[in-house]
């Protein structure tokens, strides 16, 4: 357990967390109720959704539409920099190129020509 | 023709004048029974190809199968609207079923054009119920940005073919394609020729790097928006490309290779956008685009068995297409969300649905013996004669098409059940039906697959 190491989607367990121990200020306290509360209030929220018997459509999760929102539109976010005009040369121009070049010849060479 | 487009015709009277309790099913009925009317166009007899000439119509092996299709379609659009319609005012849902016996009728006038501008016209006219249904009755605020793409992509792409129609009317003086074989030579061959007069299809089709608009209007069209789109108006785009494509002959030949190069690598990377999709309709959009990716690549090919195996596989996935869309309808309807990952695990409550989510996700990844299969075969089989690196590129694409429709089913049947679905309404009858209806002539044409392979005699 002691052996835990930080990684990018797992959230520390709070038995790990040293602040717990060492740091127990009052201030510390009181946000760490609030982020419960928080969190307590929004599982409460969902729960009255889930059984709430007359319910017939989906509990609506604003994280997902705002996820989903931004799978759709992300041409409007579209900025040009070496990364991305990397990718479109190596998936757009370059298979294209290859794949003319290759049909070209192949079709050159079959139509009697010896060599390219 | 005239007993079908009467027939087709007299609908929006009904429409308009029955009393409201008497809206739906009679349109249903009507329509039902001009889908078997039109299957008396199956058997061709002419020695010449083209049968039920009329002045400027006619119908042969290729359009027979597409006519059919259209026809077919109505009943199903009608049967699939009448639930989300139940709510619209009594004008609008007669609006709504006009809207869509239009589009019936400028299609079945655009399969059966011999005057390649009555094709345009038509193909141009069936934008406009289109436009209108997804503007109108669309469920997202983003209807109006994917009216926006797909009015603007297609005026755009088709207005270069226009100009190339009145250049070859004015340089042959016919525009007629039961003549075309002979006044094709007087044509004078040039690229931008070539390019006008299949850009527009390319567009329609959709073609990879022009295929923009697709997703968005599949998406944000309603039930009966989508199912036409996939049916029926992409393939207006490959009937178009192999009508024309016997007019501007010669010069095809060098000019099919980036076409068909987009093609092929638009199957690959449709496929890949496909699997990391969260909106399902957006993945049966995508995978869409990937299946007309091959019809282009056979079309631009120019034999015969690529002429066979485009039509082959529009017709099977329109069919596959139009099902998947209701199915995903189905479940929009219930949970209004359209979401993957929040309708998963449905086959413990819906074990019936299940079945047809299967049989159609098996019809997408194209399993013989369907058409699919059977169409995909011919066109990969094609290309492979017209030059052994494009089977690189099919292989993989077959390959994706597979993991991305098993990952749907997987994802929307099978798994855990989300603990926030506790209750869902259950299936009626008429969606039953309705998939029934998809599954039936799918099933039917692996028996006979000589009425879509346009052999002609």
């Amino acid at each position: 357990m002691a052996d835990w190491k930080k990684a990018s989607l797992s959230t520390q367990p709070i038995t790990l967390d040293p602040n717990e121990y060492f740091n127990t200020s009052p201030e510390f306290r009181r946000q760490q109720k609030d982020r419960l509360a928080m969190q307590a209030n929004l599982k409460r929220q969902y729960q009255l959704q889930l059984n709430n018997p007359h319910r017939t459509q989906l509990i609506e999760d604003p994280a997902l539409n705002r996820w989903v929102y931004a799978r759709n539109h992300t041409l409007e976010h579209f900025r040009p920099t070496l990364r991305t005009s990397l990718l479109g040369i190596l998936y757009g121009v370059v298979p294209l190129c290859a794949i003319f070049y290759a049909l070209k010849r192949d079709r050159w060479l079959r139509s009697g020509s010896q060599h390219w | 023709m005239m007993k079908i487009l009467t027939p087709t015709l007299m609908l929006i009277p009904l429409t308009w004048l029955s009393s409201f309790s008497h809206l739906w099913r009679p349109t249903l009925s009507y329509s039902f029974i001009i889908s078997t009317l039109s299957l008396t166009w199956i058997k061709n007899m002419s020695e010449t190809g083209w049968t039920s000439l009329g002045l400027y119509m006619a119908t042969d092996t290729l359009s027979t199968p597409l006519i059919i299709l259209t026809c077919w379609l109505l009943p199903l659009m009608i049967l699939a609207s009448q639930d989300h319609m139940k709510t619209e005012s009594q004008t609008r849902q007669r609006l709504y079923i006009t809207l869509l016996i239009f589009l019936q009728l400028f299609l079945i006038s655009a399969f059966s054009s011999t005057e390649l501008i009555m094709f345009y016209i038509m193909f141009e006219a069936t934008l406009i119920p289109t436009l209108m249904i997804i503007t109108r009755w669309g469920n997202q605020l983003e209807r109006l940005s994917a009216g926006t793409y797909l009015l603007f992509y297609t005026l755009i792409s088709s207005l270069p073919l226009l100009v190339a129609l009145l250049m070859i009317q004015t340089n042959t003086g016919s525009l007629s394609l039961t003549s075309a074989q002979f006044y094709f030579s007087l044509i004078p061959q040039h690229n931008f020729l070539w390019l006008a007069c299949f850009l527009a299809f390319l567009v329609k089709m959709p073609l990879y790097g022009l295929h923009l608009w697709l997703p968005k209007a599949h998406v944000e069209a309603p039930i009966a928006g989508s199912m036409i789109l996939a049916a029926v108006l992409l393939k207006l785009g490959g009937y178009g490309m192999t009508r024309i494509s016997t007019i501007v002959d010669p010069i095809s030949k060098n000019m099919t290779y980036p076409f068909i190069t987009l093609a092929l690598w638009g199957v690959i990377m449709t496929g890949l956008v496909c699997l990391q999709q969260m909106d399902l309709k957006s993945l049966i959009a995508y995978s869409s685009v990937g299946h007309m990716g091959l019809v282009v690549g056979g079309v631009l090919t120019q034999t015969s068995w690529g002429y066979s195996g485009a039509l082959i596989l529009m017709i099977a996935h329109g069919l596959t297409s139009s099902a998947l869309f209701c199915l995903a309808n189905i479940n929009y309807e219930r949970t209004h969300s359209r979401i993957m990952y929040l309708t998963r695990g449905l086959q413990i409550i819906f074990p019936l649905m299940a079945i047809w989510w299967l049989s159609f996700t098996l019809a997408n990844l194209a399993l013989p013996p369907l058409p699919n299969m059977m169409g995909e075969l011919t066109i990969i089989v094609c290309m492979f004669n017209w030059s052994w690196w494009t089977i690189i590129f099919t292989g993989l694409g077959t390959l994706i098409t597979a993991a991305y429709s098993l990952h749907m089913f997987t994802t929307t049947q099978r798994g855990a059940l989300p603990p926030h679905i506790t209750s869902l309404t259950p299936m009626n009858i008429k969606e039953h039906l309705l998939i029934i209806l998809h599954l039936l002539p799918l099933l039917l044409l692996i028996l006979k697959p000589e009425i879509i392979t346009c052999w002609s005699s």
